[in-house]
């Protein structure tokens, strides 16, 4: 019993970060309908970019927003001059994601060359353990979930409330009939990618707080449990991937205390591939989205 | 120096025919299989595992499962063998249920997975360690070790040739056609009767198989194998090859094979250490990652393209106004 709420504990830790990952990809895939399979990679180079902050003698919260900026910032770079050129010139779909996986071992390669292959910390303040029940908390760790918390809120907010979540939502649907309403869909999937960027980024940093030590390959081996948790939601579904987020961390977190802790990517993949066979949509994605059935192209 | 050169052409070899399969895939059929290598590493580890022989040999310093001792062709048979069930399982997940792009992503989730199951699960096929000792085959039939590398060379460029042609036969065929119909028309081939999942399910097992054989090939010779050989991002080495050869194209993708691959590992060899350790590998996956990139937007169509396929309707044949092989760039957006 100590055990299996312990581990829910470090369950609803990942979950929050993942919450965050989740959302940032599957907004972005959604709205632009591009793979970015550097996602990951990006998180790593945002997470390192907190670093240099935080060695430079800044405060967490700023490193945290530095850490978010250079997501933004990396995803917006590689969305306009690297991605949308080669969707402009007609790059199909299969080709596209070879762009995406070419572009992710570039920058998890630039990381390794610039960086080393050690692992890397953050100087930190010591932290104080908080019990509940028998889940044990550092004031980070709550710091974090409150952190994914109030980012869920605000991405509700935004696309329920707001023109331009509604916009986005519209573009995500269907981008040609965006267009034709008025939408300005190429400044809508701009924002995509920053918005989403922003929140790569956040998770990277978060994600190296909570583990504390990274190297050049840690966002990229967490990648795979975004992009599950993303699919357990349905993908270009914001809510689904929270829940989604939230199921995977929770799930993943305990079967690891049972089994061993290098499988949390194995459950998650096993979560995976359940999904594909039983619901390929995902929890919340419209039926068919996944198949074959309605292949879209990537709009830039 | 002699062991370097047989080595060098072993592992062309290789290249070659584990791009050819790739190329089936992508290419011709235009799957995006990033767990290729994956099916490569299932070839090698069941020849390695075949050919050890039951895992107390050798002192039992190594854990594995099913460890026999198989006579020369059998288990780099099975190695194919094991990998064309593997993608046939994979096949039955991804391939059916998923459009292209979440099939990249599985994918992608499978080959990063792979390697950490085999990194934790040490007593299935020894870990992080990986295998060694594996005995070469028909080593006995040879005096010499030189005479018994080159043999093993002649070997390698059998089996190529023997994959060749079975590629050519394929590729050549009606088949071939509706695999490219497949990769670039999905839509029109399943309106013409052709069965799309069939097709695809076909090219990713022949695919497979290939890259079974290819493992079992070079872990026979190089008689080491371990998760640091089957690394996910491997795959987008052999992705470069036949994108810069060009996609489609046997023979252009023999000649990246022989281009990426073995320039890039042989060149690093000869640079002089700078840097921090590990800064030149680094280097040389940018390399690759950018060459990837700069073909894919330059020249698309590698350097030698795929050739056109034209075909001119016969009088009162009404069924042949469409041909099969019409390219990408005639297709609605």
């Amino acid at each position: 019993m100590h055990t299996l709420l312990l581990s829910i504990g470090f369950g609803l830790v990942t979950a929050s970060i993942l919450a965050i990952a989740a959302v940032g990809f599957t907004l972005q895939f959604g709205v632009s309908n591009m793979l970015n399979l550097a996602y990951g990679d990006v998180m790593t180079a945002s997470a390192f970019a907190g670093y240099l902050v935080n060695k430079a003698g800044a405060p967490l919260a700023v490193c945290v927003l530095a850490a978010a900026a250079a997501g933004a910032v990396i995803s917006v770079l590689l969305h306009r001059y690297i991605y949308r050129p080669f969707v402009r010139r007609g790059t199909r779909l299969f080709g596209l994601v070879v762009v995406a996986l070419s572009v992710a071992v570039i920058i998890q390669n630039a990381l390794l060359a610039g960086f080393g292959a050690t692992f890397f910390s953050y100087q930190l303040s010591p932290d104080h353990a908080v019990n509940f029940a028998d889940m044990s908390f550092t004031v980070r760790q709550l710091i974090i979930m409150g952190i994914a918390v109030a980012v869920m809120l605000a991405i509700n907010t935004l696309l329920r409330r707001s023109r331009l979540g509604k916009a986005m939502r519209a573009t995500s649907g269907n981008a040609t009939l965006a267009r034709a309403c008025g939408i300005n869909t190429s400044r809508v999937i701009d924002t995509a990618w920053l918005i989403a960027g922003a929140l790569c980024g956040l998770a990277g940093v978060l994600l190296v707080l909570n583990t504390s030590s990274f190297q050049s390959t840690t966002g990229n081996d967490f990648l795979v449990l975004t992009i599950a948790a993303a699919m357990l939601g349905g993908v270009g579904q914001a809510y689904g991937a929270m829940i989604g987020a939230v199921a995977l961390g929770v799930i993943t977190e305990v079967a690891a205390a049972y089994t061993r802790s290098s499988f949390k990517e194995v459950i998650a993949f096993v979560v995976l591939v359940a999904i594909v066979l039983i619901r390929p949509q995902g929890l919340f994605g419209p039926p068919g989205s996944t198949t074959t059935v309605t292949e879209k192209e990537a709009v830039a | 120096m002699s062991l370097y050169i047989t080595t060098l052409l072993v592992y062309v070899g290789v290249d070659v025919m584990a791009c050819w399969g790739l190329n089936l895939q992508f290419g011709i059929t235009g799957i995006n299989n990033f767990a290729f290598i994956v099916f490569q590493a299932a070839g090698a580890y069941t020849a390695a595992v075949l050919s050890l022989g039951p895992q107390s040999g050798n002192g039992g310093f190594q854990q594995y499962l099913f460890g026999a001792s198989l006579p020369f062709p059998i288990p780099i048979l099975m190695g194919g063998v094991i990998a064309g069930v593997l993608s046939l399982l994979i096949g039955l997940i991804t391939l059916h249920r998923l459009r292209s792009d979440y099939q990249a992503m599985v994918m992608l989730v499978i080959a990063v997975i792979g390697t950490i199951v085999v990194e934790n699960l040490g007593s299935f096929l020894n870990g992080s360690a990986g295998l060694a000792l594996i005995p070469q085959p028909f080593v006995n039939n040879f005096s010499s070790p030189v005479d018994y590398q080159w043999a093993f060379v002649a070997f390698t460029a059998v089996a190529c040739l023997v994959v060749y042609f079975f590629l050519h036969r394929i590729t050549s065929s009606p088949l071939g056609r509706a695999l490219r119909a497949v990769r670039d028309h999905e839509f029109a081939a399943a309106a013409l009767g052709k069965d799309v999942a069939r097709l695809r399910m076909f090219s990713f097992v022949v695919g497979g198989v290939l890259a079974g054989l290819s493992g079992g090939i070079l872990v026979s010779f190089i008689t080491a194998w371990s998760p640091g050989s089957w690394l996910y991002v491997e795959t987008l080495v052999l992705l470069t090859a036949v994108i810069v050869g060009g996609t489609g194209n046997n023979f252009g993708v023999m000649l990246g094979a022989l281009l990426v691959p073995v320039v890039f590992n042989e060149v690093t060899r000869y640079l002089p250490q700078f840097g921090r350790p590990g800064l030149i590998d680094a280097l040389q996956w940018i390399m690759i990652g950018s060459l990837a990139l700069l073909f894919l937007w330059f020249r698309p169509q590698g350097i030698v393209p795929e050739r056109r396929r034209r075909f001119r309707a016969p009088d009162a044949a009404p069924e042949a106004k469409l041909p099969p092989g019409t390219p990408a760039a005639a297709e609605p957006q």
